[in-house]
């Protein structure tokens, strides 16, 4: 029955151009970016050799075990918005076109048509981390000196957090579909987010601080911390934090549900 | 008879506006049901609450004899206002998709592009195609799960006399097969033309529901005209004439019940007089529309 929905879900996308374009763009410009660290790294070295100092490059373990899994999980986080966006494009299309209507008369179940659209976000999520798992795996081999099985093994638990930070994204971005309808001011709004957030909090961190964790966006975004400061400070979170896990669950969670109370109780 | 449809009490309000108003009706297995009212009487918003797409304020309905759910939806046939696909995907593409929502197996696909003559166009995409063959594959699509039940609504807007045509012998060909149809229009002729029963709303409220071959039943109107100068007078002997009405260049003359076109006929040809053009007139449902609107 899910594999069903999913299908269809799929169907609808698959002979779609847009969705070709901007999935198409996101594997890329992950993948790219993932893979030329290095180089990342060879230009910040030159640059620094301007100002009269020298760093050595190799000395900064950004691919290998166990950083890698870390480095890579959070660097590709930074381009889940652009899985968000096609979410919003894919369901506000089903407005635009009125698709949901006659999906619904065609004898689809509301509840069924969101469930098809949640499945394909889950299966976007899941490509997405085993793509990055694997160019993870790749350069991690590429680039450790001295392979150590039990470092390659280590930080994983990253990857299931990963994939709950990408899938409640997605899932916050179907639920701004369907509360808008529209896809440029669902878009606007998705791109927004993390920049409304902010504002909220810097202007309440004073009074309620405990409530920061709390926060959609933060705790999204709380699943990975940046792990660059350790080449800095030597010190980081190197562990996913239950608490974000518990929230960022809760707000996945209701953001599926809202969407479809929602959709339960408008007219199409 | 086995009643396929029945609705109770069925209403829906937009805030304060009323848009269906405690709405009762039964339509029969076999039935071609027409839906006659102004724009905005509620014919579609009722059609969206039976197809499960408008939540009703009150009120239920049955589908042969079931609560309605989204199984019971893919039984039947639906095309609601307007024909609605995904612009991108080909006819062929979005007929496969809706086979898929209906759970029903893709070799439909050939036979129900066949009877509405788009298998040429099939791989084309659905937004190369002309208003017509939109409505066409809107009907091919309702047809494909070989649905008892046919819902059309406004099946012929904004079709050329061509395309209203192809439409009502689809119509009439559907249902001669033995399909029940629901088939709501503001085309009167198409409505007398296609169903066997109607009924008609007006401002949400159900005002009347019957037979269509009632309609032509009651006083007969014959219109009337001979080369005599006294023709007026003579008509107004006749014991049948209820009123006479000039119009056209031709007596309209309204019979009392009981009365006919043959008799008036035969008074006259015993009066010596020879018409030289005499037609018996039964009402249209145009005609009994308009009565029945401003009745209420």
């Amino acid at each position: 029955m899910l594999l069903h929905l999913l299908k269809i879900d799929l169907k609808k996308l698959t002979s779609y151009r847009t969705f070709w374009v901007v999935c198409g763009l996101y594997f890329i410009t992950i993948g790219f970016s993932t893979a030329s660290g290095m180089e990342f790294l060879k230009w910040l070295a030159s640059l620094i050799e301007g100002f009269g100092q020298k760093i050595n490059i190799d000395r900064i373990p950004l691919y290998h075990f166990p950083d890698v899994w870390l480095n890579l999980v959070w660097w590709s986080g930074f381009f889940k918005m652009l899985l968000g966006i096609m979410t919003v494009i894919s369901i506000t299309n089903e407005y635009t076109y009125r698709t949901l209507r006659q999906n619904v008369i065609d004898g689809l179940s509301r509840w069924e048509f969101l469930l098809s659209k949640i499945l394909t976000n889950f299966l976007l999520s899941l490509l997405s981390v085993v793509l990055i798992f694997l160019i993870a795996l790749i350069t991690g081999f590429i680039y450790t000196p001295e392979i150590n099985w039990s470092y390659v093994f280590t930080d994983l638990e990253f990857y299931p957090a990963y994939l709950l930070e990408v899938f409640s994204f997605l899932s916050y971005a179907l639920m701004l579909g369907i509360l808008i309808q529209r896809s440029g001011l669902t878009i606007i709004l998705l791109l927004l987010s993390y920049l409304l957030e902010f504002i909220i909090k810097t202007n309440i961190d004073d009074y309620i601080p405990w409530i920061l964790p709390f926060f959609p966006m933060e705790s999204i975004s709380a699943l990975i911390k940046m792990p660059l400061y350790r080449y800095a400070f030597q010190e980081i979170q190197d562990y996913v934090d239950p608490l974000s896990v518990a929230v960022a669950f809760a707000w996945m969670i209701a953001f599926n549900y809202l969407s479809y109370l929602k959709l339960k109780r408008s007219d199409l | 008879m086995k009643t396929v449809l029945s609705i109770k009490g069925l209403t829906k309000d937009y805030g304060r506006l009323r848009a269906v108003n405690q709405l009762n009706l039964e339509v029969q297995q076999g039935q071609v049901f027409g839906m006659l009212g102004p724009n905005g009487s509620g014919k579609t918003t009722t059609l969206g609450m039976l197809m499960g797409v408008t939540n009703p304020t009150a009120g239920e309905f049955t589908w042969f004899g079931e609560s309605p759910t989204h199984t019971l939806r893919k039984k039947i046939g639906a095309v609601l206002e307007h024909p609605i696909f995904y612009p991108y995907l080909t006819g062929q593409k979005n007929l496969e998709l809706n086979a898929m929502v209906k759970e029903c197996p893709a070799d439909n696909i050939p036979k129900v592009l066949d009877l509405v003559e788009l298998s040429g166009r099939k791989d084309d995409k659905y937004k190369t195609y002309s208003l017509g063959m939109k409505q066409r594959l809107a009907i091919a699509s309702a047809l494909l799960n070989e649905p008892t039940v046919l819902i059309l609504d406004e099946p012929t807007n904004g079709l050329d006399p061509m395309g209203i045509a192809e439409i009502r012998e689809l119509t009439k060909k559907i249902a001669a097969s033995g399909k029940t149809i629901i088939l709501a229009s503001h085309l009167l002729d198409e409505v007398q033309k296609v169903c066997t029963h109607f009924a008609v709303l007006k401002k949400g409220n159900l005002i009347h529901t019957g037979p269509v071959d009632d309609v032509g039943r009651g006083a007969e109107t014959v219109e009337v005209q001979a080369d005599v100068a006294n023709l007026s007078e003579l008509l107004m002997d006749f014991s049948g004439t209820a009123s006479i009405n000039r119009e056209n260049g031709y007596f309209q003359v309204t019979l009392r019940d009981e009365f006919h076109g043959k008799d008036l006929n035969r008074f006259l040809f015993d009066k010596g007089v020879v018409a030289s053009h005499l037609v018996t007139k039964k009402k249209s449902l145009e005609k009994m529309f308009l009565e029945i609107l401003s009745e209420h």
